[in-house]
């Protein structure tokens, strides 16, 4: 009998899984800054534990951490928010996303969705029993969300339209104004907004981000999700948050009581630390990032691949159509060959099998090494060896 | 102009009273807080220095879905010293806490399964978790002479009925009672018998003063039965949400992969700090325990003087009392919060934390 093909973010995470043999691996497809989180905040969350700051936290989470995720919404995003009935606290992005989701999909509801997308969508919505409505983006476009098309895809049972901006994988940012003529299409459809800036901090060159829910109109209808894991270096935290209005905020409580209770005190306390401390770690990461996406391009650029332009983000999205081969094909014999970890196109969308998904989140001579090896192997396998 | 799609989704909600149920805290929220089941203790020195450690060492990224191996060998290890189970690390899976360990087994386990007998009284938290995505639930009734445990015959006639899967807590959440080594025998070989299947919440039993075996334990359980609970209670880390499932191999894919999807994985710092909790528990565990069971009997000797009436129970962290809502209002009004055994499907009925607290809260009753 045949072994079943893994898909999806099972795909992932069997890669990931053999990645961890090889000694020498290089890992390019995991969204995990190779940065440790900064010192002060592992040291505020060592003085908090000294302190014996570990008593209760409602599921919403701390007041303190509620007050500086208003700060932070207000600051970057320029979104208004009452930290005490419209902020709660998640473990980390991925619990806001699925949160997001349920909050406000029922079975048979449809959500829009710009493709390629973070695959975890496409796995709450499941759970949900909502319906995904793909709506395609190209690199020729740069991963333009078109909002023609993002019209166009509106029926009866559209509930929900999803904006990751930056997006991951393909790295586009929406500029503003595609955002609001976006915003206008949820308002004249009575769509609800799901927004993801998770990225939100990293945006290249001349590109700008904007939250919905900072327009006029936007914010009653969006739910907006962000995370200390990328910005902060903090993945292993598990610290996120989804802002709203406070009627939509009420019932994402009680999903987030019911799902996980509350949020570990010690991540809330390093929280607070991450986001009403010094900031220079954060401007570093983000300045090093600046210089590796060069790096990568440049390196794309004579290896004569075609990408969409990463606007923003930690990652390249890059066509191997010329290959011949499904990207799950690819991304294997990189790994078992080169042992270079790339995440495949097809782990995104079923319509993506010609992308691999490259992170720059690591140090840029082990960046170097590893797209040379990635040479090697595209070359290998053009010459079908 | 008033979004209508956003008053459907806040109607839908408002209309789900399963979800919209209160949850009661993990940890007492001030001192004269009575309504947890969690100690609110001090983080012991070893802990903070074993947590501080593996972050400054940079252990602050992601780590596997279901927990760091060395966390899930120790908490094998401590479900076979403490519950006499037999699991491997390969069986667990680290949780953000006992409620995300309810949510993961009550919709993952219950997907494969018509239906879900739950009894009639439980943690608030399990009927929360049953509204997030609706299941057909069998109710089995509570046996109130046995600490609002359902009886054997209850489990038996919903089997009989068709129901393969059962969510059952020992020691119960509202009393503290635990089933005897009999029943939960009775209990396995059911299983068996109907190629059943059981999430068994054993989280307050390392509370029970003696023997406690899990339903795990038993002969015909190993495949059967799901465990879920709090690793290493009282060791001052109830806020720091650190839980654990201890499921049968054939079901952790599904559960894991569920995990990645809610969470990616628990947190790093949580999962060192447990795993220290693990070296030192056995020593610290068993001084709390006789403080607590010798408080225990205090509290019941004082109960009894207020003419209040004592459900049976065997776990030390928790004391469940007969009690009309005059006295839920004195005790109010006295400044002690309580666990409102309605919370549970049980009015007329409170449960304490075991604390010195306590104790005062009894004597503003006199």
């Amino acid at each position: 009998m045949s072994k079943k093909k893994a898909e999806g973010t099972n795909l992932l995470y069997q890669l990931i899984g053999e990645a961890r043999q090889y000694d020498d691996v290089i890992v390019m497809g995991r969204g995990d800054p190779d940065f440790d989180t900064p010192a002060h905040i592992v040291a505020a969350a060592k003085q908090a534990m000294i302190h014996h700051h570990s008593d209760y936290t409602p599921p919403e989470g701390l007041p303190a951490l509620r007050q500086a995720i208003a700060d932070r919404v207000k600051r970057v995003n320029n979104i208004d928010v009452d930290p005490a009935t419209e902020v709660v606290v998640t473990n980390g992005g991925q619990e806001a996303l699925f949160l997001m989701v349920l909050a406000v999909l029922s079975p048979g509801d449809e959500m829009i969705v710009p493709e390629p997308n973070y695959n975890t969508y496409a796995d709450s919505l499941a759970f949900a029993g909502g319906v995904k409505v793909e709506v395609q983006t190209y690199a020729d476009d740069d991963f333009r969300a078109d909002p023609a098309a993002v019209r166009a895809a509106i029926t009866d049972k559209s509930r929900a339209l999803l904006l990751v901006s930056p997006n991951n994988p393909a790295a586009s940012v929406i500029s503003p104004g595609d955002m609001k003529t976006l915003l206008d299409i949820a308002i004249e459809h009575d769509l609800m907004v799901l927004a993801d800036d998770i990225y939100d901090l990293f945006v290249y060159d001349d590109f700008e981000h904007l939250s919905p829910a900072a327009l006029p109109g936007g914010k009653e209808r969006t739910l907006t999700l962000n995370a200390l894991s990328k910005a902060y270096s903090m993945t292993g935290w598990r610290l996120g948050w989804i802002v709203g209005p406070a009627d939509l905020m009420a019932r994402v409580t009680e999903l987030k009581a019911a799902i996980s209770g509350g949020t570990s005190v010690i991540s809330q306390q390093a929280g607070i630390a991450a986001l009403t401390g010094p900031q220079d770690a954060v401007e570093m990461m983000a300045a090093a990032y600046r210089r590796r996406r060069r790096l990568v391009l440049d390196a794309l650029d004579a290896m004569g691949m075609k990408y969409g332009l990463p606007q923003g983000g930690q990652f390249v999205f890059a066509d191997i159509s010329f290959t011949g081969l499904d990207s799950g094909e690819v991304a294997q014999r990189m790994l078992s060959e080169q042992h270079v970890l790339a995440y495949p196109g097809s782990a995104f969308s079923k319509d993506r099998k010609d992308y691999l998904r490259m992170t720059f989140l690591q140090p840029e001579e082990q960046l170097i090494e590893g797209l040379e090896r990635m040479k090697v192997a595209m070359q290998n396998i053009t010459a079908g060896r | 102009m008033a979004s209508q799609t956003k008053a459907d989704i806040l109607a839908g909600h408002d209309a789900n009273e399963a979800l919209n149920t209160q949850l009661l805290p993990p940890v007492a929220r001030r001192s004269r807080d009575l309504s947890a089941d969690g100690l609110r203790s001090f983080l012991d020195e070893r802990i903070i220095a074993a947590s501080s450690e593996a972050l400054e060492a940079g252990q602050t990224h992601y780590v596997d879905v279901p927990g760091i191996a060395p966390l899930r060998a120790a908490i094998a290890n401590y479900l076979g010293a403490s519950a006499g189970a037999s699991y491997e690390a390969g069986n667990i899976i680290v949780t953000a806490g006992v409620q995300e360990s309810r949510f993961l087994t009550i919709q993952m386990i219950g997907a494969e399964f018509e239906s879900i007998a739950v009894p009639t009284v439980a943690h608030p938290g399990v009927r929360k978790a049953l509204g997030v995505r609706e299941r057909t639930v069998i109710p089995l009734a509570a046996d109130v002479e046995g600490g609002y445990l359902p009886a054997v015959d209850a489990i038996a006639g919903a089997l009989a009925a068709g129901c393969r899967l059962l969510y059952l807590e020992s020691p119960a959440r509202l009393s503290g009672a635990a089933y005897a080594d009999e029943d939960a025998a009775a209990i396995s070989r059911l299983l068996n018998e109907y190629d059943a299947m059981a999430i068994w919440d054993q989280g307050l039993a390392p509370w029970v003063d003696g023997k406690y075996n899990s339903l795990a334990s038993f002969e015909e359980s190993p495949s059967l039965v799901t465990s879920i609970g709090e690793a290493f209670p009282g060791m001052g880390l109830a806020s720091w949400h650190i839980g654990y499932i201890a499921a049968p191999e054939a079901h952790v894919p599904a559960m894991q992969s569920q995990k990645q999807i809610m969470a990616i994985c628990t947190s790093t710092a949580a999962q060192y700090a447990a795993l220290e909790a693990s070296a030192i528990f056995a020593e610290a565990h068993n001084r709390q325990l006789a403080h607590l069971s010798q408080l225990r009997s205090d509290l019941i000797e004082l109960a009894r003087a207020v003419n209040l009436e004592v459900i049976a129970g065997s776990a030390a962290n928790v004391l469940a009392l007969r009690a009309s809502q005059d006295t839920i209002a004195n005790l109010n009004q006295a400044g002690f919060e309580v666990a409102d055994g309605a919370l549970f499907g049980a009015p007329a009925v409170i449960r304490l934390s075991v604390s010195a607290a306590a104790a005062d809260a009894l004597q503003a009753l006199r």
